[in-house]
């Protein structure tokens, strides 16, 4: 069979991987930079708490420190992803909010000298009332945390379409259910750090970043610079997950250490303040009530959801409402009320996160089943019934272009047996299912879209300039991998130059799932330019039409007469000649309303396009001792069309494991405003021995505005697969399961709860 | 980082080495793996001046059948230990538990006397000094009272050691060389039952061996964990069968491994035994799962692992 692509849908080797593999590839705690200082930050030991004074006096006098900052060195700026939410200083000013906020920072020769410095500054504090539970700090008569949020509400999410009281009348059947899901962490398995150098006027910062150019600009706010002036610089990132979409409060105190010691400096986080003093993910409680049809159609949902918050807002609106988003995306609700509640707590900070919303998504897939329980309907049944088609539109008005939930859910049901699997089920076993659907990119202004630079070099190979992030999850490649289709030239002919804000074009950014969507187009619509000037070049020069010519090989050929070529270095270098090199630029903007907002006008084109996803659990349920084990896991994911087939499985697969596996034992334990597992010990990451065997099944939607297709590269199994567990796990218990993760002592209390109440 | 700066000595033999640790009394400690000692180093509950390392002591290293007895040197490795014929063939209840300790990375640095010897556990003491002092010491720590149990003045640290529970139901001795010479006691005879300083020991004491009566067993070992390797125990519960007698051990839920012997027929005794371990012992909300929870697992795991034991032994 003839391939449509030479390159594009291949197993390649991930340009990145050797490097990575073999302990070369640096990062940032790696950097050394000639007298490069050493910095750590004084914490807050209080949740809330007034600070009254702060004496450096001491600590700059201790030999080897050379630079000591606290707010009174920052200006007064307050971080916040929107206007209306920028609460966060950075550097505690008055007011201490959670255990581990930034108080100050010290810059010394060495770390034992930054240490002792941090022992000899003295803050006064004066500690007041603090609350850590959501619910709690949302009644009247809570401590307040935040002048500027009133019973600590910090945003309201209000959603409604339709009529949803009438349709919960007219309904045959309601079900309304409360799930609970504790935070998590991102565990990524590089700690957060940061290095900052200040010369000329010009800030460089290399910091493990998902979009150089939304963090420099944060950055120039709030460090009151020109954002020309402050350059973030490519750097390998060791993981990110969500974890590092926003400017940190050590980027703002690594900047002024720098600025102010005027030599580099180097923060870098121990894995106790990576997880207590960067981004955590939101605890969520969501009450969901649920109308259908007697045959299972879906009339009416009405959500209630609160988040904790932690201490500031960072991505808050976003946060508040992703979980019912990709919900909507995936399912048809012709009437449907949303309240999400963001509520402020002292505890750490919190953002987006890849999985974020397990009790709110897990919570409706296990109350579809109950549902299809009680009309006699397979799970599968009622959610092809309800699942989105193309041409439809979302509740909140997005049309779905390519793709829809049927199929992702029909090849991951043939993959598994489906039907054969849940019949043959023995005592002990379950089976379950989890859908949902997730956009590619979303509003951000005009930094929604991404802009490529390629130039042809005098050899015939080539250079691309794009903005493009990678976090980890193999963007660098995807970028390269789509310049070689389209100039026909091999991946190692292709230098790539990224993330540099200096050097780069407007991005997106790691997030969002626009790196493939967005920047990939760009790349592919610079490269098609480029290739556009050579062939017209080449079509000269061989005197042959240019409709008939073709790259291939590092060489322009005829379609129709193999005899006719000319290797392209040639063509470059009469381009060179003639004064007019081989250059081009491509951008690509995604079709967004741009009227949309997250709180005040929730309706409208949300992202460009949306990815559909099914995964299946098979789980073992132990009784005695409420442990459950998944020895099976089938994952279907609409990317579009895979760019690389093998880069999108291993994130399909890294999905099973960060959300399937860790739904049975990933949770953030607290103390009050004390994080009990801060570590890789007791914050249970799930191992290779716990993890299933997983069948990846590719939905190839092709879409139609995507690069060679391409959506992204499975999100949808990242926010599908806590379902697909929780949903198992329930089929082979038959009794709510409200409370996840689904650790072994949840699961008795359970089933104890459901033998004393009779009920399932 | 390890924060305390400390000098690093490797003596040739126990004499030198308790030498040394006399010669820096209070100051120094002893390594064998480093697996319990380096990351509380790390944490700064631990802050030696000396670290007198015993891994150069070869004598300390080897297992031998002497007749009556199996003596097992007390730097010998979980994961040689566990391959090792005369435990795989004499000790099963030793054997389950050496696999099921942590992970096989570690087990390969981890010795056996480092994890008799190993520091009792809790989510409110295992942390950084920030962290402590932000939380305000505990009794472990020499504060006033509990912050796992706010108030209390009892510590209530679970003992970790998954092979001490199996030791205990193999009716172990143990060595000790120390500044006053060397003695031989029951396993059982090692802990203070106090969870904030788990071990009747002399300052300076080495535990050079653990003899185990050379009798052959049938045995078992259940372990209760979140994860499939690496995780402590949250529970674990050992039986061994020799001669006609059981010995039924759990562990984890307390500053020491709890004993219980019990007679044929185990169907109607372990009940019994089960009880006289749950009347002991007081989990508490110090680690990651429920402590109701770890405490009714008790009874679930230990009728599973006499029964399993005993299937096997027909
Ligand atoms: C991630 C992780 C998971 C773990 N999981 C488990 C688990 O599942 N089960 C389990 O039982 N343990 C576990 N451990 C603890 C530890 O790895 C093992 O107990 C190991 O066997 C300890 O042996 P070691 O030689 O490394 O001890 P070391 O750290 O060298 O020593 C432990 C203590 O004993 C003292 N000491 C050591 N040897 C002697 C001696 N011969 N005489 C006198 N004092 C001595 C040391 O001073 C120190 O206080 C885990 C540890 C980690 C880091």
């Amino acid at each position: 069979m003839d391939r449509e692509y030479t390159i594009i849908g291949t197993r390649m080797t991930r340009t990145d991987s050797l490097a990575k593999v073999t302990g070369r590839a640096s990062f940032t705690a790696d950097l050394k930079l000639p007298r490069m200082l050493c910095a750590k930050v004084l914490r807050s030991p209080h949740p809330h708490a007034k600070i009254l004074n702060i004496d450096t006096s001491k600590a700059l006098r201790l030999p080897g420190v050379r630079a000591v900052v606290t707010a009174a060195d920052a200006h007064g700026v307050k971080w916040g992803v929107f206007r209306y939410t920028q609460d966060h200083p950075m550097i505690a000013v008055d007011r201490v909010r959670y255990v581990g906020e930034d108080v100050a920072g010290v810059a010394a020769v060495d770390e034992e000298t930054a240490m002792e410095a941090l022992d000899l500054i003295q803050v006064d504090y004066e500690p007041l009332p603090a609350v850590f539970d959501p619910e709690e700090a949302m009644k009247e008569g809570a401590p307040l945390i935040h002048e500027e949020y009133p019973n600590n509400v910090n945003i309201h999410v209000h959603i409604e379409v339709g009529k949803v009281d009438e349709a919960f009348a007219r309904a045959h059947l309601v079900r309304e259910d409360t799930f609970h899901a504790p935070g998590e962490a991102y565990s990524t398995l590089e700690p957060y750090a940061v290095v900052a150098s200040y010369a000329n006027g010009y800030l460089d910062l290399w910091v493990p970043n998902a979009g150089p150019h939304v963090r420099a600009k944060a950055l120039s706010n709030l460090l009151k610079m020109p954002l020309n002036k402050v350059r973030v610089r490519r750097i390998n990132v060791g993981g990110h997950f969500g974890s590092r979409s926003e400017v940190s409060p050590g980027d703002l105190v690594t900047s002024l250490l720098a600025i102010k010691s005027g030599c580099p400096v180097k923060l870098v986080l121990t894995r106790e303040e990576n997880a207590t003093c960067t981004r955590q993910v939101h605890d969520i409680k969501a009450t969901i009530k649920t109308g259908v049809n007697k045959d299972g159609t879906i009339t009416a949902k009405e959500f209630r959801v609160v988040y904790d918050g932690g201490a500031y807002s960072s991505t808050g609106p976003i946060a508040t409402s992703i979980p019912y988003y990709v919900y909507e995306e995936a399912y048809r609700f012709p009437n449907v009320r949303y309240d999400g509640y963001r509520v402020i707590t002292n505890k750490g900070i919190r953002g987006m996160y890849g999985c974020h919303g397990r009790a709110f998504l897990g919570g409706n897939e296990m109350q579809l089943d109950m549902i299809a329980r009680e009309l006699g309907m397979d799970p599968m049944e009622i959610r092809i019934k309800n699942g989105l088609k193309v041409g439809e539109e979302t509740a909140t008005k997005s049309v779905i272009i390519s793709g829809g939930l049927e199929e992702p859910i029909r090849l991951a049901a043939a993959k598994a047996n489906w039907a054969e699997r849940r019949a043959g089920l023995k005592e002990g076993e379950g089976i379950g299912m989890g859908c949902v659907a997730v956009m590619c990119g979303f509003p951000m202004g005009f930094r929604s879209g991404s802009a490529c630079y390629v130039k042809l070099n005098d050899d015939g190979q080539a250079t691309i300039v794009t903005g493009i992030c990678d976090t980890g999850m193999g963007n660098e490649s995807m970028a390269i991998q789509i310049a070689s289709e389209v100039l026909g030239i091999p991946v190692e002919d292709i230098n790539l130059v990224n993330a540099d804000t200096e050097a780069t074009n407007l991005d997106p950014g790691a997030y969002s799932q626009a790196a493939s969507f967005v920047g990939g187009n760009a790349v592919k619509r610079a490269c098609e330019e480029a290739k556009r000037q050579i062939l017209s070049f080449a079509a000269a020069k061989m005197n042959h039409p240019v409709e008939d010519l073709d790259l291939k090989d590092r060489t322009v050929v005829s379609k129709t007469d193999p005899l006719k070529k000319m290797p392209m270095r040639w063509i470059v270098r009469e381009a060179f000649f003639q004064g007019k090199p081989i250059a081009a630029t491509g951008a690509y903007m995604p079709k967004i309303d741009f009227q949309r907002e997250w709180v005040k006008n929730p309706y409208g084109q949300m992202a460009g396009t949306y990815s559909f996803g099914c995964s299946v659990a098979q789980v073992t349920v132990d009784r005695e001792t409420g442990q459950i084990r998944v020895p099976y896991f089938v994952a279907a994911h609409d990317c579009g069309n895979p760019i690389n087939t093998m880069a999108v499985e291993g994130q399909m697969e890294g999905s099973v494991l960060q959300a399937g596996v860790a739904v049975l034992a990933e949770e953030t334990r607290w103390s009050q405003g004390w994080l009990l597992n801060p570590d890789l010990l007791e914050y249970k990451v799930p191992l290779a021995c716990d993890m299933p065997e997983i069948e990846p099944v590719i939905v190839r939607s092709n879409d139609p505005e995507g690069p060679f297709g391409a959506k992204e590269g499975g999100l949808t199994t990242r926010m599908n697969a806590y379902s697909a567990v929780v949903c198992a796990a329930h089929n082979a218990l038959g009794v709510p399961l409200n409370e996840f993760p689904l650790t072994p002592d949840r699961v008795l209390k359970a089933l104890n709860a459901a033998k004393s109440g009779g009920e399932s | 980082m390890i924060a305390s700066k400390f000098e690093f000595r490797s003596p040739k033999d126990v004499e030198e080495a308790v030498r040394l640790y006399r010669e820096f009394e209070g100051e120094a400690v002893y390594l064998s793996g480093g697996t319990d000692l380096v990351p509380r180093m790390k944490l700064g509950l631990e802050k030696p001046k000396v670290v007198i390392d015993l891994k150069r002591i070869a004598s300390l290293t080897t297992v031998e059948d002497q007749g009556d007895w199996i003596r097992i040197g007390a730097l010998a490795r979980i994961f040689d230990l566990k391959q090792n014929d005369i435990v795989r063939g004499e000790f099963p209840a030793l054997e389950a538990s050496l696999e099921g300790t942590s992970c096989e990375s570690l087990q390969m640095r981890g010795t056996i006397g480092g994890n008799l010897l190993q520091n009792s556990r809790c989510l409110f003491y295992n942390q950084s000094e920030f962290w402590r002092r932000s939380k305000g010491f505990c009794l472990k720590m020499g504060g006033e009272s509990c912050n796992a149990v706010p108030g209390a003045k009892t510590c209530f640290a679970n003992y970790c050691s998954d092979n001490a529970t199996a030791l205990c139901t193999l009716s172990a001795e143990i060595e000790l060389s120390g500044p006053d010479g060397t003695r031989r006691v029951n396993l059982e005879g090692l802990y203070s039952n106090k969870a904030e300083r788990p071990f009747e020991i002399q300052p300076g004491e080495i535990l050079t061996a653990i003899f185990l009566p050379k009798m052959r067993s049938v045995g078992g070992y259940e372990k209760l964990r979140v994860r499939g390797a690496i995780d402590y125990p949250l529970l674990g519960v050992a039986f061994s069968f020799v001669d006609g007698t059981g010995k039924l051990a759990v562990g984890a839920v307390g500053p020491r491994p709890y004993v219980v012997e019990i007679k044929q027929p185990f169907r109607d005794t372990v009940g019994e035994a089960v009880e006289t371990v749950l009347k002991q012992v007081k989990p508490v909300g110090n680690t990651v799962l429920d402590p109701d929870y770890r405490k009714q697992m008790i009874p679930v795991l230990a009728g599973r692992l006499v029964n399993k034991v005993m299937e096997g032994a027909k």
